[in-house]
């Protein structure tokens, strides 16, 4: 393996490289007063120099044995994983079948929309539906929200989890096997299982992103990340640019390992700006665009909300309309009564 | 250049080590540069191992370069042995010459949602059916999706009969290899994995040989470290670069990457990872995408074989690339 993807700090790679250690294999029965003699750093350093590459080497030769080619995830592997896995449904039946069946787990989804769009609602509900049970054909798990903004109402997250608590109870009662499985539902623990960041500064958002992984090791349930908004901090702040581009990106790239290993679906909300020309296009600029793997973009179109699917690697573009009700996102013509979830029969 | 003691050669004994040692001599550059006969404190008895090492070590240097290879080599090479991959889409593939060539490295540069990963996708279908070669993916923006694979798949395997079409469609899924790597670390460390166990991988398999490396996207996992104060994000960016196109040529193997652009200072879009990168495609394509009219168009920014001048129009639909319905 090459010194150079050692995480070590630059100035004793530099050192390592100048005294010819360039590859880790060079670090073979070395002592480290030799090392420390040889390459010119410290005893300590040298030490902590061979310690890391002991470690890697382990974690190497452990997967040293398998060939990489041979032993990594085919398509094929994917496709079934992707065949089988369950979405995010969104309560609106028109949204969710242009998303192809709802937010895909393992993905980063940004939602952008001007001012009052239904952004936050969508975040809401989402983190309510997170929690719909298995057997009602939900992901069953928690949600953690990340409001950087202020703009949770708890209230409205009640009212939600009201409405799609009578919902099940409705859908339950029809049929004898699972009218248990309705009364068992309620309130508390679906608000209960929102786990909610009110943060106040960009430092502090990074910090909780960087502190999620401890987090989600312990909470296993959770399906769902929500950011509301990633924009919010990182609009007021900032001077310089270039570091702006870099903290975002590298924020992006640790919520997508996230996504990944913990299988979660991972929402940022983001916001609007207005180019010279008068456009109204998603904020945060050109670079932060590519990090998203879909964007969907929420406007108002002759009184309507729409959602339209600008970026997917999946998807076709498309647009749908949804609408914000007391019970929370619906469909457009009947926002009462709404084809949520069929029960799978046991 | 490694420390003498890593060359293990028999003639350089630890008294002798130690002794370079003493005088600053670790590194095999070390040796070059000193005058070692002239070195003090040598005692007389020693002098022939010391010949002896210096023999060794020079001709051990001497056997371990690479062997020259002449013009006439490499254009046998060249007709016999290196292909193009074809794109899948036709007036693509007459910009390329025929395709992503094997022993380069493609990049392509564009805005968001303008065709890049959809592109890598298409390639990486064709290659898995036409050739029944691997391909591997590598995927550091979570943005390679199976389903898409299978929809592009089927439409290409159409033509076939009902009974062939599912073995060789899943064949095709399983010649596809899929990584993931989120930051700068993991994937160097994957690219030097992958280098060493290609070799062992054609020896051992009847499955045909890796052809195509495709990263999507490089740029984001260099992108957070690159810029500001820290000159290591350039290195780490740079043997990235170096790495691909080691394992390019060495292997045979065509290389697809993608790069997002950025705002430049007069507010048009230029390629990320700015200067320095530049140089590590052989060949760069830049899409766009006409938002109104949904049309994307291809144009060679760089190619290392012929003039830059030349576009194609193309539309994005069920099947992949397609020709543009409009202009026809």
């Amino acid at each position: 393996m090459d010194s150079l993807t050692l995480p070590l700090p630059s100035s004793l790679r530099s050192k390592l490289l100048e005294a010819g250690f360039a590859n880790t294999s060079a670090f073979q029965h070395l002592t480290p007063l030799q090392l420390a003699r040889d390459a010119n750093i410290s005893h300590q350093e040298a030490l902590a120099i061979l310690k890391t590459v002991s470690w890697m080497n382990c974690a190497d030769q452990y997967s040293k044995e398998e060939d990489i080619l041979s032993s990594a995830k085919t398509a094929w592997d994917l496709l079934c994983y992707e065949k089988s896995r369950k979405k995010l449904r969104t309560c609106c039946s028109e949204l969710d079948t242009v998303l192809g069946g709802g937010f895909k787990p393992k993905e980063l989804t940004e939602i952008c929309g001007v001012p009052g769009v239904g952004k936050t609602q969508l975040g809401m509900q989402l983190s309510i539906n997170v929690q719909i049970p298995s057997e009602f054909g939900g992901l069953g798990g928690q949600a953690v929200y990340i409001d950087t903004e202020g703009s949770f109402m708890v209230e409205r997250a009640l009212q939600m989890a009201e409405s799609m608590i009578d919902y099940l109870k409705y859908a339950t009662s029809s049929c004898e096997s699972t009218v248990g499985l309705g009364m068992s539902l309620n309130v508390d623990t679906f608000l209960s299982h929102i786990f909610y960041y009110r943060v106040y500064d960009c430092t502090e958002q990074l910090a909780v992103v960087n502190s999620l992984e401890e987090f989600l090791k312990e909470h296993r349930e959770v399906r769902l990340i929500v950011i509301d908004s990633v924009t919010f901090h990182f609009r007021q702040d900032f001077q310089d640019w270039a570091l702006r581009t870099r903290l975002l990106n590298g924020m992006a790239q640790k919520l997508m390992g996230l996504a990944q290993k913990h299988d979660v679906v991972v929402v940022l909300v983001n916001q609007v700006t207005t180019k010279t020309n008068g456009e109204i296009v998603p904020a945060l600029g050109e670079s932060w665009s590519h990090t998203c793997t879909n964007r969907l973009i929420l406007s108002w179109s002759n009184g309507c909300r729409q959602v339209h699917i600008f970026k997917s690697p999946s998807l076709p573009a498309a647009t749908a309309s949804f609408a914000v009700s007391a019970d929370g996102i619906r469909d457009v013509e009947s926002s009462k009564r709404i084809k949520l979830c069929t029960i799978s029969s046991p | 250049m490694p420390p003498l003691a890593a060359l293990a050669l028999p003639s350089l004994s630890p008294e002798l080590l130690s002794f370079f040692a003493t005088h600053g001599i670790v590194s095999v550059e070390d040796f070059l540069i000193r005058d070692i006969y002239q070195l003090p404190g040598l005692r007389a008895a020693d002098s022939d191992k010391l010949r002896k090492a210096v023999t060794e070590v020079l001709a051990f240097l001497e056997n371990g370069h690479a062997s020259w290879r002449n013009g006439w080599d490499l254009f046998n090479n060249l007709e016999h042995n290196i292909r193009f991959l074809p794109t899948g889409y036709d007036s693509l593939d007459s910009l390329l010459q025929g395709g992503l060539r094997e022993g380069t490295v493609t990049e392509l540069v564009g805005a968001s949602s303008c065709g890049k990963t959809q592109l890598c996708m298409q390639v990486s279908a064709h290659v898995a059916v036409r050739f029944g070669a691997m391909v591997a993916y590598i995927d550091t923006s979570n943005s390679f999706s199976s389903e898409r694979l299978e929809q592009m798949l089927n439409d290409l395997l159409n033509s076939q009969r009902e009974v062939e079409k599912t073995g060789a469609f899943m064949q095709a899924l399983k010649n596809i290899v899929c990584y993931r790597a989120f930051d700068v670390y993991s994937m160097l460390i994957l690219l030097q994995k992958l280098n060493t166990s290609i070799e062992n991988h054609s020896q051992k398999t009847h499955s045909g040989r890796l052809r195509l490396i495709v990263v999507d996207s490089v740029s984001s996992v260099i992108s957070p470290i690159l810029g500001g104060n820290i000159s290591q994000g350039h290195t780490l960016m740079m043997s990235i670069g170096q790495i691909l196109k080691k394992l390019a040529v060495d292997n045979s193997i065509a290389v697809l990457t993608t790069n997002h652009t950025v705002t430049g200072e007069s507010g048009n879009f230029k390629p990320a990872l700015g200067e320095s990168w530049k140089s590590v495609p052989h060949v760069r394509l830049l899409l766009r995408r006409e938002i109104a009219d949904g049309i994307y168009v291809a144009s060679l920014t760089k190619h290392s074989s012929q003039a830059c001048t030349k576009e194609a129009a193309f539309s994005i639909g069920r099947s992949g690339l397609q020709a543009n319905v409009n202009h026809e």
